[in-house]
């Protein structure tokens, strides 16, 4: 369908993964791809910014519970920032606000990780 | 049918041949001497037509044969050898008998005609080949010279039989002059310059291979002495034998003797000239062999592998090198196939270092020196130089095709540049492999998908349950991929009804398995849990080991209480229900998270039951996002409002009407978008008056 990007980038000890346009069943294998990295490195502080991200489904949301266990065992977590409204109402109908954290910029994520 | 046409018409030329040469036989025994010019013209005559229509015969019988002309040219050979045997033979035995024996000798005139058939047959064998190899792959018709020829050699002949000074009759000699000479000596003359120009006619030659062309040069020497042995016997005074006979015909085998005198010197000469080229015109009619054999394979064999095969074979021998290999090269990750004449290691060390280090060219072929690297790279040794192409699929290098020598002549233009043309065959084919490959994918995920839908629509309610008081309406649209919606009715009792919906993450066959197991553990804990909340619990727990990390489901599942008019639910993170209480539409969100989230005591605590009062004409829509996510043309989400609003507008309607109107309002809002998702939409209204017959 529609396009679908995963970009990466370091600040400090946190991975920041931007992710861009769709993520449905069909692009989730490509962010998925993005995580194996992460782990590859043994970076488990991530920050998930939604900025440019139009849609997600129900296959998009599953790729951050199959990787948020790993990173928290490492001392790490997945947190998002950026969410569009739409976007956030999907995370926020399925209660993932009540098992991660969410933020509205990049950086206020990214600080929560280094105030411990 | 056609064979047998043609073969009735070569069999008529064999009838005709054998026919004329009975008469001639016949005729002969009678009249053995030419006592007047009068016999001699009808045995001249039928010498030449008995001549002509051997040729006749033979000439169609060596056609087919004209793709091995070498074969042809020995057999010339052997039968010229066996005209000089005979001439020797019959010279040494007649020597002496010539003279003493008159010719009218009845043994004479029978070994000499025989002799004679053998000579006839010889000629026409020879003058066979010689014509169809001078009418060979010839691009223009040689017809009309050669026919001219033809017609020399038999005036010439003719003139040799009735100008020249026959002893036979000597009245009739009395006549002759120098003039009949002089016309004798211009038609031999013409004939000669005849025989020049149609000996020029030696185009086949070029398409013999080196090996051919070395042997026709041996042949050729055998075959110019030989004739002009023959041709000199032939004319001395020694041999009168068929002189006495037939002197057209003498003079008609020795034409055709220096006809091949000449030919064949010409053969020898354009031969030698062309023998330099040989070798660069074997490799190019090679090169074009290989390429319309590759052709051909490309499309009888689809396998990579087995084509791979192919081409580094080919490449080898086009190319003259020792050993090639294909790397297809695969996410950074190099795959050798198809290796010939180099082990495997090494053949992977040199790709490697070539590949790494950047030393091939993305876009033509290369030639690298090996030797030129430092011992350090520890490059094999046996190897001196390669040829490297690339395999090109949609201007992007897939790969490379390796040709590599071991000895250290170096690669010249000729012979690297095929490995070009193999290359781009080794892209072809890895290209239509993977084609292959992806329409049988497609065709995987197409049974697979009709698989999953059949799940889904087993699991799937066939009817609504019929409950006093409650109208009720169900609608499920597939998406073109399963989509995981599923929804259920539940008996409890008579004035209980439980009612499930749910969405499973993902799509296609897994969505569809953790479906059916939903369905199972929804069924079940129907009948245990009295509370909605309490089973969605259960529901979750039960999942947390059957389920993957990445999968979770929506749920909202209620109790229909149709004695105490209450609907009771909770709701496991699933898009909100909504409740029209007979005055305004309410969005209905309690608490609660989706199944498979999250397994500690969280979710218990989050999770809010809720129980809704309901009065008559009140209405509850459960539905999937399905129908909230449709897009329309400009990628606008169909979201809650519009479905509030049209439910608002249409109240007063029966369930299925109602259901009928929101669903033509979603696929108006997205005519030009493809539906993908699944879109589940179950509708409940609360008719006081209504009792389970279905009448009001």
């Amino acid at each position: 369908m529609a396009e679908f990007n995963v970009g990466r980038h370091g600040v400090g000890e946190v991975s920041v993964l931007s992710v861009a346009g769709f993520l449905d069943a069909h692009t989730a294998p490509e962010l998925e791809n993005a995580f194996n990295g992460l782990i590859n490195d043994k970076q488990y502080k991530v920050v998930v910014n939604f900025t440019d991200l139009q849609y997600i489904s129900s296959a998009g949301l599953g790729v951050f519970m199959a990787y948020v266990e790993t990173m928290r065992e490492n001392s790490g977590d997945i947190k998002f920032c950026g969410l569009k409204e739409d976007v956030f109402n999907i995370f926020d109908l399925l209660g993932f606000p009540l098992l991660y954290e969410f933020y509205k910029t990049e950086n206020e994520a990214i600080e929560k990780y280094n105030q411990g | 049918m056609k064979a047998n046409i043609l073969k009735d018409a070569h069999n008529k030329k064999l009838e005709n041949a054998i026919f004329i040469s009975v008469i001639l036989f016949i005729y002969k025994i009678i009249f053995p001497i030419n006592e007047t010019i009068f016999y001699l013209a009808i045995n001249e005559l039928l010498i030449l037509v008995a001549v002509f229509a051997w040729v006749n015969y033979v000439s169609e019988f060596i056609n087919p044969k004209l793709r091995k002309p070498i074969a042809l040219i020995i057999n010339t050979g052997i039968l010229n050898a066996l005209v000089f045997f005979i001439i020797s033979i019959s010279s040494w035995l007649f020597a002496e008998a010539e003279n003493s024996i008159t010719n009218s000798n009845v043994i004479y005139v029978l070994f000499s005609t025989i002799i004679v058939f053998v000579f006839i047959g010889a000629l026409a064998y020879i003058f066979s080949v010689y014509k169809n190899l001078c009418f060979h792959r010839q691009k223009k018709d040689p017809s009309l010279y050669f026919n001219i020829m033809v017609i020399f050699f038999l005036l010439t002949s003719l003139a040799s039989s009735f100008l020249n000074p026959n002893p036979t009759f000597n009245d009739f000699n009395v006549s002759l002059s120098s003039k009949n000479d002089f016309i004798y000596n211009a038609l031999y003359v013409v004939t000669i310059v005849l025989i020049f120009s149609n000996s020029l006619r030696v185009a086949w030659i070029a398409f013999l291979n080196k090996k051919q062309k070395l042997a026709l040069l041996a042949i050729a020497i055998v075959l110019t002495a030989l004739s002009w042995i023959n041709f000199s016997t032939l004319s001395s005074e020694d041999f009168q034998l068929i002189k006495n006979f037939s002197p057209a015909l003498e003079e008609l085998l020795s034409l055709v003797m220096i006809y091949g005198g000449i030919y064949f010197t010409v053969i020898f000469f354009t031969t030698l000239f062309h023998l330099p080229t040989a070798e660069a015109i074997d490799r190019k009619s090679q090169e074009l062999t290989s390429v319309t054999d590759l052709s051909k394979l490309m499309n009888q064999v689809f396998d990579f592998e087995e084509l791979s095969e192919s081409i580094t074979d080919t490449t080898i021998k086009v190319s003259n090198s020792d050993a090639a290999w294909i790397v297809i090269i695969d996410n950074e990750k190099f795959n050798l196939h198809s290796i010939v004449g180099l082990g495997i290691i090494d053949a992977n060390i040199i790709s490697e270092f070539l590949i790494k280090n950047n030393l091939l060219s993305k876009s033509e072929v290369n030639v690298t020196d090996l030797t030129m690297f430092d011992s350090k790279f520890k490059l094999p040794k046996s190897i001196k130089s390669i040829v490297s192409a690339p395999l090109s699929v949609h201007n992007k290098t897939k790969g490379f095709l390796f040709a590599a020598r071991k000895t250290s002549r170096i690669f010249e233009e000729d012979d690297s540049k095929p490995v070009g043309t193999f290359a781009g065959f080794a892209a072809v084919a890895l290209e239509n492999a993977k084609l292959l490959e992806e329409s049988i994918e497609k065709e995987r995920l197409e049974k697979e998908l009709d698989l999953a839908r059949e799940v889904q629509y087993k699991i799937l309610p066939q009817m609504n349950p019929n409950y006093d008081k409650l109208e009720i309406s169900s609608l499920f649209v597939p998406a073109f991929e399963v989509g995981g919606d599923y929804y259920d009715f539940f008996r409890i009792d008579d004035k209980k009804l439980g009612v499930v919906i749910a969405d499973v993450s993902g799509k296609g066959i897994e969505a569809a398995f953790i479906m059916a197991e939903v369905k199972g553990i929804f069924a079940s804990l129907s009948r245990l849990y009295q509370h909605p909340k309490d089973l969605l619990i259960m529901a979750n727990s039960i999942l947390e080991n059957s389920i993957s990390k990445k999968s979770f489901v929506t749920a909202i599942y209620g109790i229909i209480d149709t004695e105490n008019d209450t609907f009771n639910f909770a709701r496991a993170g699933h898009s909100p229900l909504i409740y029209y209480d007979g005055k305004a539409i309410k969005r209905i969100v309690p608490r609660g998270m989706g199944l498979g989230l999250d397994y500690s005591i969280k979710f218990e605590n989050t999770l809010k039951e809720m129980e809704i009062k309901l009065n008559n004409n009140d209405i509850l829509v459960l539905f999937t996002d399905g129908i909230n996510e449709s897009l329309n043309e400009k990628s606008e989400e169909y979201g809650y409002e519009r479905l509030e609003e049209i439910i608002k507008s249409n109240t007063n309607l029966g369930v299925e009407s109602l259901s009928n109107k929101i669903m033509k309002s979603v696929s108006t809002f997205s005519m030009n978008n493809s539906q993908h998702d699944d879109i589940t939409l179950v509708l409940f209204k609360w008719n006081s008056h209504k009792n389970s017959n279905g009448e009001e």
